[in-house]
């Protein structure tokens, strides 16, 4: 069974709301009449995806939510909820936001998306509400052949302070899979978010998201990707900053090995001035791994005295490891300051050197040099429950 | 200190390069672009048939080839309305003195006689499509060295320009190396044999004089093993209200050992497009170095490149551009490197102001095998005021083992303690921020020789004058 209408009337639309029905159908209409990205786009020059048939995983998985690891007492007026119960209950505060930020017509992957996305969050965080203990989402992956397409809705209202975590779990040696892992994230005047999402799908899985956010006057957010799994992720982290004084930072670590290949886009999108951005992407790869990074900051016309960082760094640990880095610049006014840098390089053999010349060996040598690595961004995720949880991941990815 | 003389900047272009003398044309090719006057062309240099198909098929590739859909705008480029073929007197001079008066009144306004006396070693002048003067010092003809325009070398080294004509950047590399390929006319060739150093510049002048002119040399560059050659060339045309087309193709090959150096001052008039395909084979040791700058042009496009195909082989950018009002400058470099153990760098210098805009567009490739190479790219922008506009586009793409490869860019206005200092000094504030640009662009002018980094200052104190109060 395809995803098709069918699929669609059959497994996902009962009982949503007619707004929503309305939408998905809309999206899928875009899915039918988009054609799939070729290589002659240039977001998907250096991305191969002529070996994926999305009709193989037409079973959709999580089609009544997830879990979701709330606190017992969540403070008065705050919102958790599974996407779709939201959807029904609370659709003057769903239906303005949902799909906003990432538009359904952006590509084919986003239509599908947007069509058939399966269970994921509703957090909404009124006004002045701050929230001590980090919300986790877990998406949890029962196995192989399906599509599992989570997405998340996240509304911080004035003042507001929270963490979020989003998890993607499989197992390993699940067969191939179809999998998202999308956020919306709607941060408002003066608040103050952490977004932590942990991709660790299986190893034969097709990963595509979309983690994008909207920041108003003076507010913060501070964005963490981790990608570790699936045997290809796609993965567009973006910020618009649409209001003075906002600052995001967007951070993210990758481990590629095996035959894995990961592909970043990234966005820091400076539509207003005296805002910030500060992007930093560090990536390992090992054996046969294949990454992609590009990433734009974009500076408007009158967005004057923005600040803003952007780099990507790679180690290169084997010899058939590739690394494909591309930061780009577009910026429209003078009174800013910008500067982006880019490397991709082996492990530096003094150092290696180095740490055998005192009798640690080179495994375990290579290994201190990779921690060394990471080190410095792990430092900056925004919340202890997930850098304990990063860094035993990484630590096991490790090995 | 510095007296900034009180010129605006379109002023002196015009009486400085911008004036254009009366067409009188010994033979000027119907407007458009069709097989009849590719043959047309062909006929008139009574070329071998060989070049004909070459042309004819050139010309096919071009017609199915799409425009590039990334870039500067090119949408309003004309292909019908543009004069692809103009010759304007009927032999080549090997004296200022026999040229036909407006050309030679031309080329005196400019200052080639002059600097050629001065400090060149061999000159070539080409007025709309054909070389119309051609001198190179005695003693290094007879030590072999070939200076000459691209349609003689077809004519009298038919083997050696038979080996290389098309190698580096065949037709089919792109829409407007196929244009240029099915049109070309004119050009440098030089060759340098074997251990000869040219010790001294050689320059070509390359202007266009007539209204909705398409120049498209050719130039074919050989320099043998072990020698070295450093060529030099400007260009300048008339400001006319419709476009002209400027699309050249350069080929380098820098054998074993040897090094070239091509300098490129781009100063054609703001109605003129500038699409350039621009690439050099470097071998074993060679070092081949673009230093490229790009100052006038409504649109440029042009992306210098080296391809490294033996070990040792190095490649070096040093780009500057800078855009005035109206002016998109797309320029950049590529380095592809083939071989192991090869070294390249790019450095570009862009300045942005009255609303122009600098792209900065470079490709870094390390094919497999390309092991234990390194590359770093240094990207630098300046913005002078808040309309301009300044992006940087930078590809890297390694496939190759244990390679380092940097890049870094910034983007910044003139800083304001900067200014501060110098103006405490007494230094008024457009002297300051001349100061500032100039010291900017250094890493680029000194890299000149000493008349064009003269020249190039005043320019850009010129550009300056217009835009600070």
């Amino acid at each position: 069974m395809p995803l098709t209408l069918e699929t669609l009337e059959t497994s996902v639309l009962q009982g949503e709301p007619d707004w929503l029905q309305k939408r998905r159908r809309g999206a899928l209409a875009t899915y039918e009449r988009l054609p799939m990205p070729s290589k002659t786009d240039e977001e998907w020059r250096r991305t191969d995806i002529s070996r994926l048939n999305t009709a193989q995983f037409s079973e959709l998985e999580h089609r009544n939510g997830f879990k979701l690891d709330a606190l017992s007492s969540l403070p008065r007026g705050v919102i958790l909820e599974p996407l779709r119960v939201a959807a029904e209950k609370h659709p003057q505060l769903v239906e303005p936001l949902l799909f906003s930020l990432i538009k359904a017509d952006r590509d084919r992957f986003s239509a599908l998306h947007a069509a058939f996305f399966t269970g994921g969050t509703f957090l909404y965080v009124p006004d002045g509400v701050e929230i001590v203990e980090p919300i986790v989402g877990q998406h949890i992956s029962h196995g192989g052949g399906t599509a599992l397409l989570p997405h998340t809705l996240i509304v911080a209202g004035r003042g507001a302070r929270f963490h979020y975590l989003d998890e993607y779990i499989g197992r390993d040696d699940e067969p191939a899979s179809y999998r998202s892992g999308s956020a919306e994230i709607f941060v408002g005047e003066g608040a103050e978010v952490g977004y932590v999402a942990v991709q660790k799908w299986g190893r034969n899985a097709w990963h595509f998201a979309d983690q994008r956010a909207r920041l108003e006057k003076d507010a913060r957010l501070r964005l963490f990707n981790v990608t570790l799994g699936g045997r290809f992720s796609k993965t567009r982290v973006e910020a618009s900053l649409v209001g003075q004084g906002s600052d995001a930072e967007l951070k993210s670590i990758y481990f590629a090995s095996g035959e894995q290949f990961f592909d970043f886009h990234t966005l820091q999108d400076h539509q207003v001035g005296n805002t910030r951005s500060d992007l930093l992407f560090k990536g390992a790869l090992q054996d046969k791994a294949r990454t992609v990074y590009a990433g734009l900051i974009r500076i408007e016309k009158g967005a004057a005295r923005s600040d803003a960082y952007q780099a990507n760094r790679n180690l290169v640990l084997s010899d058939h490891a590739k690394a494909t880095s591309i930061p780009m610049l577009e910026i429209d006014n003078n009174d800013v300051r910008c500067t982006h840098g880019a490397t991709v390089g082996p492990v530096d053999p003094q150092s290696m050197f180095y740490l055998q010349s005192r009798g640690i060996p080179a495994a375990t040598a290579k290994r201190m040099i990779v921690q060394g690595f990471f080190g410095d961004v792990l430092d900056r995720i925004p919340f202890e429950h997930a850098r304990n949880l990063i860094e035993a991941d990484l630590e096991a990815r490790l090995g | 200190m510095a007296t900034v003389p009180k010129v605006d900047v379109g002023t002196d272009y015009k009486e400085k390069y911008g004036f254009s003398v009366p067409e009188d044309y010994i033979f000027k090719a119907k407007r458009g672009l069709n097989p009849e006057i590719v043959k047309e062309i062909s006929w008139m240099k009574k070329e071998p048939e060989w070049m004909l198909n070459f042309r004819l098929k050139s010309l096919e590739i071009f017609r199915k080839k799409p425009m590039p859909n990334w870039g500067a705008d090119l949408s309003v480029i004309d292909f019908e309305n543009i004069f692809y073929y103009l010759k304007a007197s009927d032999k080549q001079s090997t004296s200022w003195e026999d040229l036909p008066p407006d050309i030679k009144k031309t080329y005196d306004r400019l200052g080639v006689p002059e600097a050629e006396r001065k400090f060149l070693a061999g000159v070539s002048a080409q007025y709309e499509s054909e070389v119309v003067y051609h001198s190179l010092h005695e003693d290094l003809s007879k030590k072999g060295v070939i200076f000459t325009d691209t349609d003689s070398a077809l004519r009298d080294h038919p083997e050696l320009f038979k080996e290389y004509f098309g190698t580096v950047i065949p037709p089919a590399d792109n829409k407007f190396s196929a244009l240029n390929s099915a049109v070309w006319s004119g050009g440098s060739f030089i060759y340098v044999p074997k251990g000869v150093r040219v010790d001294i510049p050689l320059q070509a002048y390359f202007r266009i004089n007539a209204e909705n002119m398409g120049q498209f040399e050719r130039t074919l560059i050989i320099c043998d093993e072990g020698s070295f050659v450093h060529y030099i060339e400007g260009c300048t045309a008339p400001i006319y209200t419709t476009d002209s087309l400027h699309s050249a193709v350069v080929e380098i090959i820098v054998k074993k050992n040897a090094r070239c150096r091509y300098t490129t001052i781009q100063n054609w008039s703001t109605n003129v497009f500038n699409l350039v395909t621009k690439r050099a084979l470097a071998y074993g040791d060679a070092t081949m170095e673009w230093v490229d700058g790009n100052l006038g042009s409504q649109i440029t496009m042009k992306y210098p490149s080296v391809y490294l195909m033996e070990p040792g082989a190095k490649g070096d950018v040093l780009s500057v551009a800078f855009a005035g009002k109206g002016q998109h400058q797309d320029a950049g470099g590529k380095m592809i490197h083939v071989a192991p153990n090869t070294t390249s760098t790019i450095t570009s210098k862009s300045i942005s102001k009255g609303g122009g805009r600098t792209s900065y567009r470079g490709h870094i490739k390390m094919y497999p095998g390309a092991n234990n190479s390194k590359s770093f790219v240094k990207c630098d922008a300046l913005l002078l005021d808040d309309e301009s506009r300044s992006d940087t586009y930078p590809y890297n793409d390694v496939d190759a083992e244990n390679v380092t490869l940097g890049h870094e860019a910034t983007v910044s206005k003139v800083s304001d303690e900067q200014l501060f200092y110098l103006m405490s000094r007494g230094i008024t504030r457009s002297e300051a921020e001349t100061m500032i640009v100039n010291g900017f662009i250094e890493p680029f002018t000194k890299e000149l020789p000493l008349e064009y980094a003269v020249e190039l200052n005043r320019l850009i104190q010129l550009e300056m004058e217009g835009s600070v109060g």
